[in-house]
């Protein structure tokens, strides 16, 4: 995808969101945690892969997640 | 004598000798032209309708520029009218040698415009000529499958007025010798059953196509029959079932050209043979370069977890990690790589996933530890192991005899193997990170810890009467656990073992000097192995 059309942030596995740490407009670095996921008692972040700014943010703190399902948008 | 060349027709200058023979020539010209028609041009347009390639697009895809040498390639069922050819079916395979990145391999590929790659039952006769498998043996050349074939029909028992007795093993008894001696890939790219579909399984890898390959003993029709229910190809054998659920199926490709892709990506880290030693190349990363992301890697909060890709990729050359099975056993990643240009076997708990070895992910562990053992390549654990999975669910599935294999698998090789124990190492799991015997480096980083169990869970199963006789269990508990956990830094297993603990960002530079001073011992371990690799 490109730069203008934003990139697609998938789930990286299935699980309840346990916190969402950035705003719209965020500005985020590779590797920054965008949000926490848990699963098997354990936290997962997903962290940002490269520099951007967070342009959608598709779920809530709470939310069940599956696997692959758009979790936020970075351009 | 003189030579007195007949007259005929065409060109008598340029090859005298062979001018006798042109009518044989223009026969063989056309035999080869009916042959690149397979099964003519219906069956090509439905091939294509399915969105898949024909074999032959698929060859010149796997294949180096002109390099494919077809073998059997006249086999076939002719019609003559007066003794003159009209027809010409080929048989439903396209057989021969050809070079992938200038290596020769074998290739066989199934043509399913051809009845549906039924193989129609003209095995075996007197004065037939070797088959593929059999000189890939001979040849000692890796063995490629591009697999497009539905096993036997029950049409072949109308042809030949009679039924046979399923001796199909005599002619996969040299696929299983193939296992030990050269590297086996079957690609499923397309409706694979019967035989076929087990053949693709006798591999060392193998693959297929998201949406247009699916793989079962007996399809739909089959399953309608012997048990009563209506199923669909992609539900009983599709990629979900077989990529991710059964492990049937190493890797999934998103496309025919991927999917070639991957063979030859595999094959490149492989000898041609166990006879050979695996092809090194050019390095192009600094076998010193120290990431200093691996000083972050693994969380201080241990209730955090981290995508273990990332310690492999900081780890060997950059864009060298060939992934294998990364839908099935995700609790271990397990793949291919290079370590300054050296192929290398490498493998990682992935807390992502749990970490803790289940059966799948032991499945994984048992076949890359065969893979390296039999092809000679050193092999990397980058170990986070929590244990071998409890509960229920695992019991089920039959832990422990997955950690008997395990523990005898790791028991039994022989290659060069270097440990780096990056957090957790527990019970007989973290056991199988370690090896008594033979060319064997362990590395701890400052992040190591370990024991034969948990302080959690174990402290009330080996200290229950003193925990129930104390005032406040809870806390005489509490006591015990700071205790033990107190003893658990790695330093004081280094004062006592002589464990190396190291700067995690000098683990490439440490990794690549063991590969190095593993290529002398890996020589000397050239051949077959005393363990046959298992799929």
């Amino acid at each position: 995808m490109t730069l203008a059309e934003g990139l697609t942030l998938p789930a990286p596995l299935s699980g309840l969101v346990l916190a969402v740490l950035v705003e719209l407009g965020t500005d985020v670095q590779e590797g920054d945690e965008l949000v926490i996921f848990e699963s098997m008692k354990m936290e997962i972040p997903l962290e940002a892969p490269r520099h951007g700014r967070v342009t959608r943010i598709l779920v809530g703190e709470g939310d069940k997640v599956a696997e692959g399902d758009a979790v936020l948008v970075i351009a | 004598m003189t030579n007195k060349p007949e007259e005929t027709s065409s060109d008598t200058s340029r090859m005298p000798r062979a001018l006798g023979w042109s009518a044989e020539l223009d026969e063989l010209a056309k035999r080869r032209e009916f042959a690149r028609g397979m099964g003519g041009p219906e069956g090509i347009a439905r091939q294509k309708a399915q969105g898949k390639l024909t074999v032959r697009e698929r060859i010149d895809l796997l294949a180096d520029p002109s390099s494919f040498r077809e073998f059997m390639g006249l086999m076939g069922s002719a019609t003559y009218e007066d003794g003159t050819l009209t027809k010409f079916t080929p048989r439903a395979s396209v057989d021969g040698f050809c070079s992938v990145n200038g290596r020769k391999v074998v290739v066989t590929g199934g043509d399913f415009t051809v009845r549906g790659g039924s193989g129609g039952g003209s095995h075996g006769g007197l004065g037939m000529e070797m088959a593929a498998n059999r000189r890939a043996l001979e040849w000692r050349v890796p063995y490629v499958r591009l697999l497009d074939a539905a096993g036997g029909s029950v049409r072949s028992f109308e042809d030949m007025g009679r039924t046979y007795l399923p001796d199909g093993n005599s002619f996969t008894a040299p696929d299983v010798q193939l296992l030990r001696v050269v590297p086996v890939v079957s690609a499923v790219m397309g409706s694979v059953a019967g035989l076929p579909a087990v053949n693709a399984c006798i591999a060392h890898f193998n693959l297929m196509v998201k949406g247009t390959s699916q793989l079962f003993p007996g399809g739909p029709p089959v399953v309608k029959a012997a048990l009563g229910y209506d199923v669909t190809k992609e539900q009983l054998g599709g990629y979900q079932m077989h990529a991710s659920q059964s492990g049937v199926i190493d890797n999934l490709a998103e496309s025919e050209p991927e999917a070639i892709d991957m063979v030859r990506r595999f094959l490149g880290y492989l000898p041609s043979n166990v006879w050979e030693m695996a092809p090194r190349e050019e390095p192009g990363d600094d076998p010193c370069r120290r990431d200093e992301r691996l000083l972050s890697v693994i969380p201080r909060d241990s209730r955090r977890a981290y995508d273990g890709h990332k310690l492999i990729r900081a780890v060997v050359d950059e864009g060298s990690f060939f992934e294998i099975a990364p839908l099935y056993g995700r609790a271990r990643i397990t793949g291919l790589a290079r370590m300054n240009g050296y192929p290398v076997g490498i493998m990682a708990n992935n807390p992502m996933f749990g970490a803790s070895t289940d059966v799948a992910a032991g499945e994984k562990v048992i076949r890359l530890i065969r893979l390296c053992d039999t092809f000679h390549l050193p092999i990397i654990s980058l170990a986070d192991e929590p244990g071998f999975m409890v509960g229920l669910e695992s019991e089920r599935k039959g832990i422990e005899r997955a950690g008997a294999r395990m523990v005898i698998t790791v028991c039994d090789s022989q290659m060069p193997w270097a440990t780096v124990v990056v957090g957790q190492l527990y019970g007989v799991a973290g056991q199988c990170h370690h090896r008594p015997s033979g060319m064997f480096q362990r590395y701890a980083w400052p992040s190591a810890n370990w024991g034969s169990m948990h302080i959690e869970g174990g402290v009330a199963a080996a200290y229950r009467r003193e925990i129930e006789a104390a005032l406040d269990p809870d806390a005489r508990l509490a006591e015990i656990e700071a205790r033990l956990k107190a003893m658990a830094s790695p330093f004081r297993t280094a004062e006592a073992t002589g464990q190396d603990i190291i700067d995690p960002r000098d683990t490439r530079r440490l990794l690549c000097e063991f590969v190095e001073e593993a290529q002398p011992i890996l020589r000397s371990q050239l051949g077959q192995t005393a363990t046959p690799y298992l799929p």
